[in-house]
Formats: structure tokens, sequence, C-alpha cells
């Protein structure tokens, strides 16, 4: 089938492997991948910061954008998360109901990316092989937001050769949290510090996540930390083929 | 001198302070591991704990809507069974209420049930400041108290400290005020309960005024429940002559059906208990049982503008459990002194600006930044409040009266920036073709500092630098032929916000026109949403259990064992033998029954029996070893028993003061769900009901039996074959 990729911005800015990942894998398993090259950014940072009036404004541009396609595939738990809730909230507090009415309707049709994979494609083993110690961190919005709890952990664990490492503490948040990472920095690195301590007495190798942002965060805090932690998005191992 | 809190530090800043603290770090990180672990485990024991959850939202939301009709339901109800309501619309009306009422009595001191909204007021300072000494009696407010330090909990105010700690309070400040501590005091849990035990026993025996909260105020009867675990608050409600209890007006239940949602949600949401160790149901004055005069004083205090709007309404649904507190991340790295106000964690975050609104000091104003948008808190709360959701509209608030007072400011600026660039993809593909030409000059991966603002990142992290490829050149390189589908152009220009509204003070009115007042606000954001009764009907929580006689039995008896109360079966013959056995093995050799207990329950004991007939003083009953009561019910899956003072049991005082009590269940009494037992009792009862020995979880959040209640639970069932 025919999706459109939503990279999201800060993969576009600085990892732009993740999405060569996600285009490889979907392209491997036959589907056709589209990348439309006004897309931008879906307007969480605003939302979500309390900047409503600019936070709409880039949704429209999403939305004008991704209006047409059918599937939409992104490798962002916390953008997909976005366009699903963030958006409708938005909505009604502005007291929009045809907004909200379009808003919903287009949320329907985008996907992050492992949800796709396992939920629409019904795919758990793509033909990766990545012979590491990988731990998975369930970000935030993959858990709570999209209720990706199973899918893709099935997804690690298909993986040939990769051995998943559980540590203490997974489900908790790493401390990113977009703007409070910047506004409360001091709290926002003590959480990490914990999760990057906790992930690194598990003895795993790499941090895998669905969210970048969440991983720029963590894997931040573990080089300042010198600590030899690679993050990497779950599409990149998923692409390897080591 | 009562400290306040009264920083105008925002939040960073207080939490920048905490983080520093070690110890604080690790006591936090410990029990909130703690706790987190409890509640989950007694969580998932229920089915129909998501149902509950609905259920509890529903009912509070209607509530909310019907606030006006509720309460003067509930005052009628109170003052027909002998208590007298009053209506503060604010905090110092409120403490000026209650500094009158404890001067009417002529007593130089109170003893306090912990009660957030007295703190949130601010009352132990405002009786002080008219020479009234206000003893806090929960263990943990008493830790806070001795300290001369602040809450940082809901639940367990003291949570920052650790035991060691604890106990060095203890040494150094109770001999200041009462009892010392006794000689060669230790830093185990059980000896510093004890020690608290010691030091307040008198102040109760003694005391004539309580003043306490309360968890819920029952609309169609009257009623006010106390839920706890030590027994400070049956001693405080049952004891002083006059009770005084200050409640905010959002602590309505429509009727004595939700107590059955509502006391399945709260134990298990703040302790992780099936069920706390006490909780008091009262209307009004009983004539001779406990206090002789009964004010409720109901508090308006922001609540009826935090009404005014759907997330403010949303909030005052909390019914201050602490599950939100207990899995915050950032609650249990910075603890809750940082959040500077009554109500830490993220139910403070959005409850404290709600109820302050049109304050916006730099406190408020960073109260709803103190969140990374987890969402744990949703998914923990009893009753549903979406406070990630309520924290990006209070942020929008924000950011709305920023654009008015500080329209140049720099964080307004650069989001309108960043905004102009996002929307645009042609300055947008710019800037990531700027972030791959820097790629290419830096040469590097990651940048260990950047300028401000962007250094607060860098602070403890490193940054990742653009690659030199983007993306967008791979595609283009590898897909040369990919087609992208027109977009419509279909843009709405988005809708401006509304206004803020701007709340005015009232001019200072008298009592009775601050009932009026309060209730033509209470009823203002009457909708019609809800319809007029109560839903609790719609709800599919289970009513009816489905274990046989024998199962329930067993199971009553495994979860009060849990309790560290013992349990012994009976035939109906047998009950002295085993009550004998029980006060030899305690050495009780003295002992109190109410006049109606079946002579074959004592007969042939050693102990010397009083009968409650006619009433005993306080000092006498405090003379005896142990108390022999029956019940009215008891509830298997929580382990609990109801007394409601009916037969066999007497005054509510008789199970308190003596140490040791033994209680006959008989096997019909015992249903297996609470709401079962909600249906058997009577809501005008008086009741007390009890889920193992007196207990605290103050110190470290372990719990430990034995405070200031009975601290030996003896159970006989009395089998009915």
């Amino acid at each position: 089938m025919k999706v459109a990729l939503f990279l999201t911005c800060v993969n576009d800015g600085l990892f732009p492997a993740t999405g060569r990942a996600v285009v490889e894998v979907l392209e491997s398993l036959g589907h056709e991948v589209d990348f439309p090259t006004e897309q931008t950014c879906c307007g969480q940072l605003h939302l979500n910061a309390g900047y409503q009036r600019e936070g709409l404004h880039v949704a429209q541009q999403f939305r004008r954008v991704f209006e047409p396609y059918e599937f939409v595939v992104s490798p962002s738990a916390s953008c997909v998360g976005t366009v699903r809730e963030s958006y409708r909230n938005a909505a009604r507090t502005m007291g929009d109901p045809r907004l909200e009415a379009d808003v919903e309707e287009l949320a329907g049709r985008v996907y992050e990316f492992s949800e796709f994979l396992t939920d629409v494609l019904h795919v758990t083993d793509v033909g990766a092989r990545f012979p590491h110690r990988v731990a998975y961190h369930p970000t935030c919005h993959s858990l709570r937001t999209l209720g990706l709890k199973e899918g893709p952990k099935d997804l690690l664990r298909a993986v040939k050769d990769l051995e998943l490492v559980d540590f203490k503490g997974s489900d908790q948040c790493c401390g990113f949290g977009g703007m409070f990472a910047l506004k409360n920095a001091a709290t926002s690195v003590a959480i990490g510090v914990d999760k990057v301590t906790s992930v690194e007495d598990a003895g795993a190798e790499v941090l895998c996540a669905l969210d970048n942002s969440c991983l720029t965060h963590v894997g931040g805090v573990a080089s300042h930390e010198r600590l030899p932690l690679r993050t990497m998005h779950l599409a990149e191992i998923l692409a390897a083929r080591e | 001198m009562t400290k306040t809190f009264n920083s105008e530090s925002a939040f960073p800043k207080l939490a920048q302070a905490e983080l520093g603290n070690a110890q604080l770090r690790a006591n936090l990180a410990r029990a909130t591991t703690t706790i987190r672990e409890k509640r989950l485990r007694v969580v998932k024991e229920l089915p129909d704990w998501e149902e509950l959850r609905s259920a509890g939202a529903a009912i509070k939301d209607y509530v909310l809507d019907h606030l006006d009709e509720l309460a003067t339901e509930l005052e009628s109800n109170v003052t027909r069974r002998g208590g007298v309501v009053h209506w503060a619309r604010t905090g110092e009306e409120a403490n000026e209420i209650v500094v009158e009422l404890v001067k009417a009595t002529s007593a130089s001191s109170v003893v306090k049930v912990k009660s957030m909204v007295t703190q949130e007021i601010g009352l132990n300072a405002a009786l002080e400041h008219e020479g009234i000494a206000a003893y806090e009696t929960d263990l943990a407010e008493l830790i806070v108290q001795l300290g001369d330090d602040l809450p940082s909990h809901i639940l367990v105010p003291a949570i920052h400290k650790n035991r060691s700690e604890i106990r060095d309070i203890f040494i150094e400040e109770m001999g200041r005020s009462g009892l010392a501590a006794p000689a060669g005091l230790t830093d185990d849990p059980a000896q510093l309960a004890a020690a608290a035990r010691a030091h307040l026993r008198d102040r109760f025996l003694s005391a004539t005024v309580g003043i306490s909260g309360a968890n819920f105020l029952i609309a169609d009867s009257g009623g006010l429940v106390v839920v706890e675990s030590e027994g400070n608050g049956r001693m405080c409600l049952t004891l002083p002559q006059t009770l005084i209890s200050v409640v905010g007006v959002e602590k309505i239940v429509p009727n004595w059906e939700s107590l059955g949602v509502f006391l399945q949600l709260l134990p298990r949401s703040s302790t992780g208990e099936r069920m706390n160790p006490y909780t008091s149901i009262f209307s009004g004055v009983t004539p001779g049982d406990g206090p002789q005069q009964f004010h409720l004083v109901l508090l308006d205090n922001g609540r009826t503008s935090a009404l005014a709007d759907p997330e403010g309404r949303e909030v005052l649904r909390c019914i201050r459990c602490s599950a939100c507190l207990n899995v915050c991340p950032v609650y249990e790295r910075t603890g809750g002194h940082a959040y500077g106000n009554t109500y830490p964690g993220p139910i403070g975050a959005v409850l404290v600006p709600q109820l302050r609104k049109g304050n916006r000091s730099a406190l408020e104003n960073s109260l709803p930044y103190a969140s990374s948008l987890c969402g744990a808190c949703y998914e923990a709360c009893p009753v549903k409040i979406d406070i990630p959701r309520i924290l990006v509209k209070l942020r929008t608030d924000v950011v709305d009266a920023q654009r008015v007072e500080h329209p140049n400011n720099p964080e307004l600026l650069s989001m309108k920036a960043v905004d102009a660039m996002f929307s645009s993809p042609r300055r947008f593909q710019g800037l990531v073709r700027f972030g791959g030409l820097l790629a290419r000059v830096v040469r590097r991966t990651k940048v260990r500092h950047l300028p401000p603002p962007l250094s607060a990142w860098t602070s403890g992290r490193d940054a990742p630098l653009p690659p030199a490829e983007s993306f967008r050149a791979w595609f283009a390189a590898t897909h040369p032929s990919a087609s992208t589908p027109s977009a419509a152009p279909t843009s709405k220009p988005p809708a401006t916000s509304r206004a803020e509204s701007t709340t005015t003070a009232p001019p200072a009115l008298r009592e009775d026109d601050a009932r009026d007042a309060m209730i033509e606000s209470l009823g203002s954001p009457h909708h019609g949403v809800h319809d007029g009764t109560p839903p609790t009907g719609s709800f599919s929580f289970r009513r009816v259990g489905e274990l046989s006689s024998d199962e329930r039995v067993a199971q009553f008896t495994e979860r009060l064992v849990e309790y560290r109360a013992s349990v012994v079966e009976a035939t109906k013959d047998g009950v002295a033998d085993h009550v004998r056995s029980f006060l030899a093995r305690q050495g009780s050799t003295s002992v109190i029954a109410a006049r109606d207990v079946p002579p074959s329950w004592l007969a042939d004991t050693a102990s010397v029996v009083a009968f409650d007939d006619p009433p005993l003083s306080v000092a006498q009953l405090d003379d005896l070893d142990a108390t022999v009561s029956g019940c009215a019910v008891a509830i298997s899956e929580t382990g609990t028993i109801v007394l409601d003072a009916g037969t066999h049991q007497g005054r509510r005082i008789i199970s308190l003061i003596p140490d040791h009590l033994i209680v006959v269940v008989e096997e019909p009494q015992i249903v297996e769900l609470v709401p079962e037992a909600v249906a058997r009792l009577d809501a005008s009862a008086t009741q007390t009901w009890i889920s193992g020995p007196s207990a605290t979880s103050d110190i470290e959040l372990e719990r430990i039996e034995g405070v200031h209640g009975p601290r030996v639970l003896d159970v006989i069932i009395v089998r009915a074959s």
C-alpha cells in the first residue's frame, strides 16, 4: 500500500537515519512510501507549552500536507499523540467544533511506525539482525497516550540475535517533556540520570524507543555522564542487517 | 510559631534547592517506590476498578453540577441532627468562625485531625494568634509540627523525613511541648509510634475541643466521613465535647450509596490498602456518644471560581488520595516543598492556580510547567482527572496573560519565530539546509555547551548536531519519481482565545450573607449537563458478591490476619472460651462491654467485667484493659468490621480507649463487598469501620500496627453451623 511518511521536525533536522530506516523497512515489506516535502512539524512544542494559537497554526500546515493521504506513518509516538489528542483538546478549548471534527477525522489516519507494522500490516518479523543487548524504554506518549505496550517489544523480540533487556522503572518518564527539559532543566536531568543509571545497571548496550526527542535527552545525559550507552530509534534497529 | 508557605519563588528555583538534598532524594525514592507497588497490587485485585473510577468521576461531576442544591440539603440534614452549619467564603472567614467557636468554649488548646483544608487556610496560625494552641495528632503532622517544618505530601506530610531523622526530632522536641520522648528511643518505627502514642495520650483524654476536616459529606443523611489509620481521628471525633469540622464544599457526595464507590477508591489509591484501619461516620450530634456540640464550617475559598470553567470543575473531583504524587517522576525528585504550597504534586499544580484565579505570582505561573506531561497521574487518578490536559490548558492561560501583560517577553517572541519557521515549508527547508551546512563546518556529532537559553539543555546533557546529509537530500536522490499529491489548502484562521475574566473580591459580609452569596455562586455553573438523579446506578461495578459463606469466612480471616489481627472460629457456645484465652494471652485483667452483650460471651472469665451503664468516664475507661463487642456487618474482601453502636456494641468510645479489642462476628453478618455492606447499613447510624488494629504508614510509608486506637485486635467468628 501507499503510505505518507511524516518524518517530524526533530528527525528532519537531527535524525535522518531514522527516516531512512522507516523507508527501508516499509519498502522491504513491499509498500510505497511518499515523502511530502511541504511537511514541517505537528505543533507539539507550541501546543504543550501553552502557545495554542501558534500550535494550531502549525497544525494547519500539517493538516494541509497530509489531508490527501489514507495512511500517514510517523516514527514518533509523541507527534502521533499530538495529532490524536492535543489537536482535539486545543480545538475544544478554542470552542471550534468544525476544527474538532476535522482533526478527529485526520487523527484516524495517522499511525505511529511500530503500531502501523503490528496493528495495520500485522508484521512482527521484518528480517532484521542486531546482535546486541537492547533495553526498550516505553516513552510516555507511546505507553500512555497511544497505549503501545507489547507491540514494540514483539518487534524487537523478532530481531535475530537481539537480547531484550528489562530494567527497573522502565515505564517511568525519562524526564524530557519538551519545554520541561529547558524550563525545569535540573529536575529533568535528575530524572534522566536515574533512567540511564537503571539502564546501565541492567547491562544494556543500546537504549531503544519510539521517540528520538526522548532519546536525545536520555542520550545527552548518558554522554554528559560519560556513559557508553547508545541510543537508537526502534526503526533503525528494525532496518539493521548486521 | 506555625510555619506557613509564603514563597513567591517559582517552582524551578524551589526545586533546584530540594534536588541538592541527597537524603531527601533517597527518602522520597524509597517511599514512593514502596507505595506505588502497594497501590498497584491492591488495584489489580479488583476486576471492576475501571468501572469504579468511572462511577467516582461521574458522581463527583454530578455533585459539582448540583452543589447549591446538595449543600443546602446537607445543611438541613446536619441541622436536623443537632449540628450547626457555618458558611465561609474565604479562609479568613473560616478562621474567624473557628476562633470564635473555640473562644466560646474557653478552651486554651484544641486537638486536630490531619486536614488539608485547615492547612490551606492557615488555621493553626490563626488560632495561635488568639492564644489557642493547636495540637496536630496525626503522626506525620506531629513530626512536621515538632520539627517546625512544612508538610510535603498530602497523605504523609513527613514523607521527606526518614526514621532516624524522625527519632532526632522526637528526642529534641517532644519534651518542649509535653511528655518527652522515652530514654533510649531508637529509630525502630514501632518505638517511634509508641512514643507518639504516649506523647499524645493525655492530650486526647483531656481535650475539650477537636478540629477536623472530612473526606466526604453525605448530603442526604448529613453524614460526615473521616478516613484515617492511627485512631487519632477517632480520638478527636469522639472524646472532646465540641467538634468543629472545616470542609471544602466540594467534598459533598449526594447519597449514602456513593460511599460504596469512594470507600473502595480512596484507601486503595492513597495508602495502597484494601481498607484503611478506621473510618468514622456520624451525622450531627449523637446523644450520649461523642461531642455534644458539632459545628460544620463549609468552605469556599476559591472553589466557586474554580467551578466556573470545565477544567476547574474536573479538578474539584479530587478526593485527595495523593496517588498522583506517588507516581509522579517530578514529585519523586523534588518532594513537596518545591511546589510552594499546601497542595503539592500534579494535583497541586492544577488545583492551586484554579483556587487562586487571577493571582499570577511567579509561583502560580510556574506550577503548570512543573510536569513533563508523562500522564502517570491521569492513569492513577481514581476519579479520572485528566491532569496533563488541564496542565496544558493552564499553560495556555499563563501564555495568554503574557501576550497582554508582557508582549515582548523573549519566550513569546521566540515561540512566535519558531511558529513562523514551522508554518512555512520554504523557511523550514531553509532551516534544515542550514543545519546540514553547520554540520559540515563544525564536523562534530555533539556539543557540550550551548549559549543561552539553550544552555539550560547542556547544563546536564550533551546536545546532538545535525548530520551532513539530510533525510530530504537522501530521499530525493533515492526516490526521483516520488509524487506528492497536491495539498488542498483548507486553512482556517485559528479563533482568538477568550478574554480572561477578571474576578473582584466581594465586599465583606456577615455570616448570613456569606451563606446566601455562597449558595448563589455554587449554583451558577449549573448547566443541566447531568440529569436530576445521582448517576451511581448507571455503572456496573460489583454490587453482589459471588463467594459462598465458607469462602467469605476464609477470605475475611485471611485479610484480617494480613492486618495482624488474630482470628478464630467458634460455635455459638464456644465464644466465652476464646474470649477468656484472648484476655489471658494479653494479660487483660479488666474488660468493658455494652450492657446488652450476651452473658454467654463473658461466662467464667477471670477478668473484672464492667458494663458501660451508667456510662463510664474517659479516665475510668482508660483504666480498663480490653473491650468485648459485637458488630453490625463485616466485609470479607477488605477485612473490615463495622460497628454502628447497635446491638452488643454500645458507645463508640468503648471500642477506642482500651488497648485490646475483641470483636465477635456472627457468620451471617459477613458480606463480601463494600457496596453490600453499605446497602445493609443505616445511613443515619453512627459508625466506625475497623480494618485491623490501629496502624500508621507515616514513617517511610511502611505499615506499623499500633498507634492511638487499640493495638491488639482479636476476632471471633461465630459459625452458623
